[in-house]
């Protein structure tokens, strides 16, 4: 009983504490919020029946994200997404603008995230929200680290471009 | 690094902390300025990317979970369940012995306290009020009022019977309350067995049964059921 409790109790903290990073992970990843819910309780029902092949605490949030982006992935397989139509993004550009905090450069860069080539925003995903490393998005996704460093570099590089002028920042013309 | 190596670095990660990077910051005030810009922009698309996170997710997923493992539980269980049955027949059989059902509130606290249990004992948030009138609805009741402060609802089978399990989390601690329908008890009796209280009420066309470390809420609980299941059907 006490193994049982002890696996629950480690199932409980993993939920209570990861649940909200992965969710916004599969919102960015999929763009749409109640697609992302299913996500995110996929991976974890996967997760708790392959708890006992978790090791390190630290390994946690890399260990989810590898299970939902294979989720998302079978998602794919099932079905044929719509997010890039031009109608759906349209639909998530309105919902974004009704988000409580999308005010102002937050808003702008969402509006920008949804519109980024999942080629792009992968990587910054897994860097900015996930905290990997270039070589550990390489190791991830199958690609060499200098075509991550590419993949971030432009979608940093589009992202900025929003806001105007700054989308030349690392530009060799721009600088001095 | 000189300044085309620093600003691509920006780009690709301006958290970066190498020596030289770091070095070519001080050194070089418009980087220096770009970096600042970089920084600025860095903790806005993080904030960006932060979008609210629905209010019961992770209820969600550990009642998702709860339930998948209750289904394992019983998948389990009507397994053994078969040996259980052919051992009781062999049994009854050969020595003629008559097998007497067990009572339902040993086997209402037995559910209580089986190892998974805790986590629906855990929850706090209300379940939606259609949530638990369709639960009753598999049990043949129309619900028409719903009490307040419900946080789990399933339909469980509590030994031989059917029931609507719920969990009521009070100012005391939660109460756990099962209705089993079309089986009703003689007459109201509080019991104790390892530890926990219960109570059973004849009630409607069955029997409510309340279980919880104590009974301070137990009067005000049954007042609460017997009003919602004077008004069903």
């Amino acid at each position: 009983m006490s193994e049982v409790s002890s696996k629950q109790r480690q199932f409980d903290a993993l939920v209570r504490s990861l649940s909200g990073d992965l969710f916004r992970y599969a919102y960015w990843l999929c763009g749409n919020e109640a697609l992302a819910h299913d996500l995110v309780q996929e991976t974890f029902l996967r997760a708790w029946r392959a708890l006992d092949s978790l090791r390190e605490t630290a390994a946690a949030k890399p260990w989810l994200i590898t299970i939902l982006r294979r989720e998302h992935a079978r998602l794919y397989e099932r079905k044929t997404p719509q997010f890039t139509d031009v109608d759906e993004l349209d639909i998530a550009d309105e919902r974004v603008s009704h988000m409580p905090e999308a005010t102002g450069d937050e808003h702008l860069i969402r509006t920008a995230m949804h519109k980024l080539d999942p080629k792009y925003r992968e990587p910054l995903l897994m860097q900015v929200l996930g905290g990997y490393s270039c070589e550990e998005i390489a190791q991830e996704l199958k690609i060499t680290p200098a075509a991550v460093m590419t993949q971030v570099f432009r979608a940093r590089q589009k992202l900025k471009a929003v806001f105007g002028g700054e989308s030349n920042e690392a530009s060799i013309h721009e600088l001095p | 690094m000189n300044c085309l190596d620093f600003r691509r670095q920006l780009n690709i990660d301006p958290h970066a902390a190498a020596r030289e990077f770091l070095h070519h910051r001080q050194e070089c005030p418009r980087c220096a300025q770009a970096h600042d810009r970089a920084t600025t922009f860095e903790t806005s698309l993080q904030h960006a990317l932060a979008i609210p996170v629905p209010p019961q997710l992770a209820e969600s997923i550990l009642l998702a979970q709860a339930t998948e493992q209750h289904r394992q539980r019983r998948r389990y269980l009507r397994r053994g369940g078969l040996f259980a049955v052919a051992a009781a027949a062999v049994l009854a059989l050969g020595i003629g012995m008559h097998v007497r059902a067990t009572p339902l509130a040993t086997l209402a606290i037995d559910h209580v306290m089986a190892p998974d249990e805790h986590f629906a004992l855990a929850l706090t948030r209300d379940v939606t009020e259609d949530a638990v009138r369709q639960a009753f609805a598999k049990r043949g009741v129309k619900m028409q009022q719903i009490p307040a402060g419900i946080s789990y609802v399933a339909c469980c089978p509590v030994g031989r019977f059917t029931s609507v399990h719920m969990v009521m989390p009070g100012k005391d601690g939660p109460v756990t309350v099962f209705y089993v329908n079309n089986d009703r008890v003689a007459e109201t009796r509080d019991f104790t067995r390892d530890g926990m209280q219960g109570r059973s009420v004849p009630m409607g066309h069955g029997t409510l049964v309340l279980v919880a470390h104590d009974t301070s809420q137990f009067d005000h609980l049954e007042s609460e059921w017997r009003n919602a299941l004077q008004h069903a059907s």
